[in-house]
């Protein structure tokens, strides 16, 4: 099926970086990458399988690019990374097995490091998991292909920089617009009991003893509300798994907006049926 | 251009008077930051004694800023290069504390300026900027890095980093210390009676101002003065001794406003050490227990929806300019 010039082929669609995010949107038109050599060139190509266009054509020299999976995102998504710049590609397998995945991925690697090298198929079924470890990466690196400490180094910054840990979908919700005087205030007057189980997380060298009027103030003052910008990004990165469950939640929580929100709901049922006192 | 990698563990500051107060009390100096709203006589004559005039002003890349004053490669006082971005703030003001004859100031500071004496500009800077005691002294005051936001690959946070630089006399002539110049630049002396070198100064910021178009340059002036406290506290204290009521009530309403500001910048300085974290989870639980998480999560949603489809008509508007 393939002409003399392709070197190999495999269903696979592209996703695209959400502009100003961490996020990375599946893209559902049915393509291909085929790596094909052409006047002593190698080029990865992203081909429609509806339309039979090549919408991607990308050259690519010898060690310049490696193609890895983002074990962070769900799904198998892929991402041709270069170092000669910051151009990222991202991928996703669209073949329904996820079987030959892997000897798909070792053989596009190997012609990324050496374009002469040469294809094998039909690998045995356990693949051989590269001897030195990428911290988070739960990868197995293809088994012909070594990967060099700084190939390491660049996986681990990839997956901490480009998808965050299974994030969840981007949220609408932003922390600063929840934590208003205008939601808060209110609180006051309508559960004044709980106010004091905010004390304890003022500022310890306040100059003042804590009270809701502090408290009122605090929560307008642009430090609390720079704080508050910080820890919403922080969370939108879906990376604050370990941070969360020193508040005593599950790690769940840390992975973005709307699971921390979800989290914190059901932590509040939880000990509102622990407290003695009389709900409204 | 957030300074990150050449970093070298400086924090970016605020540039608030309360920050910069609150570091002169950790360096042991009996000085206060005020905030200069104007450079006429009678604002300048109620912040003596005066010891240096801090301008500071969001770097332009357009700049024309076109020099006045003459390089002093002799200049025999203190003046460092600037080395660290994120160091600006605490840089100019030791190149200010480092001229000012006679100055109190802890054993730590005493002894970082005499060791840097007689050093070039450029290892001035680099001494200071290695000094760890000073370093922690100017990070006290920016959000603590432990709240382990570093390594999630988060764009900084970008204050835009304001450029300081320092007027004031030294051996009867007036200096502007700019820790990204070269050397000192000298504006000539100035004549000793009256306002003496403030009045040179008012000339060479009003001047250095006028040099750009309204409104085009963004900058602020700081004070950098004896604190008055104690001196309030002192007068007035003879003042009631003497029976004087009428003079001493004057006092006190000085005296209440300078407390008050104090207390102010007490307050805004324990926001800014704090790792609010605890309080921010505490209070989405506390809003949650009271049933009103889910309304304050729509009403957010329907504020970014505004936010999000203004900016598009905004967006359209400007695109059929």
């Amino acid at each position: 099926m393939a002409d003399s010039g392709t070197l190999l082929a495999f269903k696979a669609g592209r996703a695209f970086r959400r502009e100003g995010t961490n996020f990375v949107d599946p893209s559902p038109a049915k393509g291909a990458i085929l790596l094909r050599r052409e006047d002593d060139l190698l080029h990865l190509m992203w081909k429609n399988r509806t339309s039979n266009e090549v919408e991607e054509d990308l050259i690519l020299f010898p060690s310049d690019a490696t193609f890895l999976k983002v074990s962070q995102a769900p799904g198998r998504v892929y991402v041709l990374k270069f170092s000669s710049s910051n151009q990222r590609h991202f991928f996703w397998m669209q073949d329904a097995s996820s079987v030959r995945d892997e000897e798909f991925v070792n053989n596009v690697n190997g012609f990324l490091m050496d374009p002469d090298y040469e294809a094998s198929w039909g690998s045995s079924s356990q693949p051989s998991t590269s001897t030195s470890t990428a911290g988070a990466s739960q990868s197995s690196a293809p088994s012909n292909f070594q990967a060099t400490p700084e190939q390491l180094a660049q996986l681990q910054q990839l997956l901490t920089s480009a998808v965050g840990s299974g994030a969840a979908p981007p949220s609408n919700v932003s922390l600063n617009n929840i934590l208003t005087p205008a939601n808060i205030t209110p609180l006051f007057t309508s559960h004044p009991d709980l106010i004091p189980t905010l004390f304890p997380h003022l500022p310890p060298d306040l100059p003042m003893p804590p009270s809701p009027e502090v408290l009122q103030r605090i929560i307008s003052s642009p430090q609390f509300r720079s704080a508050v910008s910080s820890f919403d990004q922080a969370l939108r990165t879906g990376l604050l798994g370990g941070l969360v469950r020193g508040l005593g939640l599950p790690e769940e929580a840390g992975t973005g907006i709307e699971p921390f929100l979800r989290a914190i709901q059901s932590q509040a049922e939880s000990e509102r049926g622990e407290d003695t006192m009389d709900t409204d | 251009m957030s300074g990150d990698d050449d970093s070298n563990g400086w924090q970016l500051t605020e540039s608030d008077p309360g920050v910069f107060s609150e570091l002169l009390k950790t360096l042991g100096v009996p000085l206060i930051v005020d905030d200069l709203y104007s450079l006429d006589s009678e604002s300048l004559a109620s912040l003596q004694p005066l010891h240096a005039l801090i301008f500071l002003f969001k770097w332009v890349s357009t700049s024309s800023d076109s020099m006045s004053g003459n390089y002093d490669p002799e200049f025999p006082g203190f003046f460092a290069h600037q080395v660290v971005n994120n160091a600006c703030a605490t840089l100019a003001v030791l190149n200010a504390l480092g001229n000012i004859p006679a100055l109190k100031s802890g054993s730590q500071l005493t002894q970082l300026l005499e060791f840097t004496n007689g050093m070039d500009p450029q290892t001035r800077g680099l001494v200071i900027t290695s000094s760890d005691w000073l370093r922690e002294a100017h990070n006290s005051l920016s959000p603590p890095s432990a709240i382990s936001l570093d390594g999630l690959g988060l764009p900084k946070q970008t204050e835009d980093a304001y450029h300081f630089v320092v007027y004031l006399p030294f051996m009867g002539f007036l200096y502007e210390l700019d820790g990204l110049k070269p050397h000192a630049v000298s504006h000539g002396s100035y004549n000793e009676t009256g306002e003496g070198w403030l009045s040179r100064a008012r000339e060479v910021i009003e001047n250095r101002i006028a040099t750009y178009p309204p409104g085009a340059l963004d900058f602020s002036l700081l004070a950098l003065r004896e604190d008055p406290l104690p001196l309030i506290q002192a007068e007035l204290a003879e003042l009631q001794a003497a029976g004087k009521q009428a003079e001493a009530a004057d006092l006190v309403v000085k005296l209440e406003s300078e407390t008050s500001k104090r207390n102010r910048w007490n307050f805004e300085n324990s926001l800014r050490r704090h790792n609010h974290v605890g309080l921010v989870h505490s209070l989405l639980v506390a809003l949650a227990k009271a049933g009103k998480l889910e309304s304050a999560k729509e009403r957010a949603k329907g504020i970014m929806k505004e936010r999000v489809s203004k900016a598009k008509s905004k967006g359209e508007a400007m695109d059929e300019s």
